[in-house]
């Protein structure tokens, strides 16, 4: 049987809710921060181009079914013809242009610029709340828990008979922390500054990337290579004739 | 004969249907709060705002789900347990302002 504590409503108002005001607005203000901070890198032309080629020959592979042998096979030796073809690249030139990817600092000022513009106000609002919330009993987690969370959640308070449900400001933070990403992905769009996930997958994805395009031979290579395994299939066959005949039921 | 779809609408519209989840949680856990839901029947409440989630999703498209995304059990499944922070969130936090101070 859990004993019902009774709150203090001033609790309410004055940590709770500035609390979950607080986090809002930072996660706000990080936001427009970091966008305001962030440098967009001048796009070099070359790779650009290499990267545009390497799109349109994998929409010619997913779509090689719906044109016709002879079309596609127009296409496929514009990219794969043996001398200038757009996907054949000779050996020397590859390594240029990675040794320029790999020496890049911007890219990896930029990355850091970011994590510390993460890192800071989580600190600093941790330490605030650390200082000035603590000791004392703040809110009531809706569904029971077992003894080894008390631990974790209830930690300035000392008293060991309080039921687990009851939770420190600490805890409280990190319930914040986690749930209002699916806030801030409301009012400030996708691709916002404050979802730690995100962050992390895109830093892994522009690492990958970096390696990617740090050989673009490759790419081109293996665009190359996937084009030559196309086989094609026709895939809208005697097209006229049916659309002839739904055209003549929709007129009819 | 297959559909061809657009990969590019495919992702606009599961972007939309994860704001409809997100959004729907945080008012899933307005309401098992103000309700004074506690254990499990707080996590039912939130399983069954998912599920009218996907029924709405489904009546929007009028049933035809593969006109507008690339399988079913993607829009009826896909971010199901996204919001369960957000729920587990806004529960507390309206569960507390009602019924403990």
């Amino acid at each position: 049987m859990a004993e019902e504590l009774v709150l203090d409503s001033a609790i309410r108002d004055w940590v709770l809710v500035p609390l979950s005001l607080v986090m809002v607005l930072i996660g706000v203000l990080r936001h427009f921060v970091s966008k305001c901070m962030s440098s967009q890198p001048e796009p070099d032309a070359k790779a650009l181009k290499e990267s545009q080629i390497v799109l349109r020959a994998r929409y010619l592979r997913a779509a090689a079914n719906y044109i016709p042998a002879k079309s596609f096979r127009m296409r496929k030796s514009y990219f794969n013809n043996e001398e200038n073809g757009l996907l054949h690249v000779p050996k020397g030139q590859g390594q240029n242009v990675q040794a320029q990817m790999l020496s890049d600092p911007n890219m990896a000022m930029d990355m850091m610029k970011k994590n510390l513009s993460m890192i800071i106000p989580q600190t600093l609002t941790f330490a605030w709340v650390n200082f000035f919330f603590s000791g004392f009993v703040t809110a009531k987690i809706p569904f029971p828990l077992t003894q080894r969370f008390r631990g974790m959640l209830q930690n300035g308070i000392d008293l060991s008979s309080v039921d687990v449900s009851y939770v420190s400001s600490r805890s409280w933070y990190f319930l914040n922390l986690f749930g209002l990403r699916g806030l801030f992905s409301l009012i400030l769009g996708e691709d916002n500054a404050t979802d730690d996930t995100q962050k992390l997958m895109q830093t892994q994805m522009a690492m990958q990337m970096g390696g990617f395009g740090a050989d673009p031979a490759k790419a081109l290579g293996a665009e190359k290579e996937g084009l030559d395994l196309v086989q094609h299939e026709w895939l809208l066959p005697q097209i006229e004739q049916r659309a002839a005949a739904v055209l003549s039921q929709i007129l009819a | 004969d297959s559909l061809a779809l657009s990969a590019e609408n495919v992702q606009h519209n599961l972007r939309i249907a994860y704001y409809c989840r997100t959004f729907l949680s945080i008012v899933a856990g307005a309401i098992a709060g103000v309700l004074g839901l506690t254990g499990v029947y707080g996590f039912l409440c939130y399983f069954l705002v998912m599920l009218c989630a996907s029924a709405g999703l489904a009546a929007k498209t009028r049933f035809n789900t593969s006109a507008f995304f690339d399988s079913w059990h993607r829009v009826a499944f896909d971010g199901f347990l996204q919001g369960l922070m957000s729920f587990v969130l806004f529960w507390t936090l309206v569960y507390d302002i009602v019924h403990i101070f």
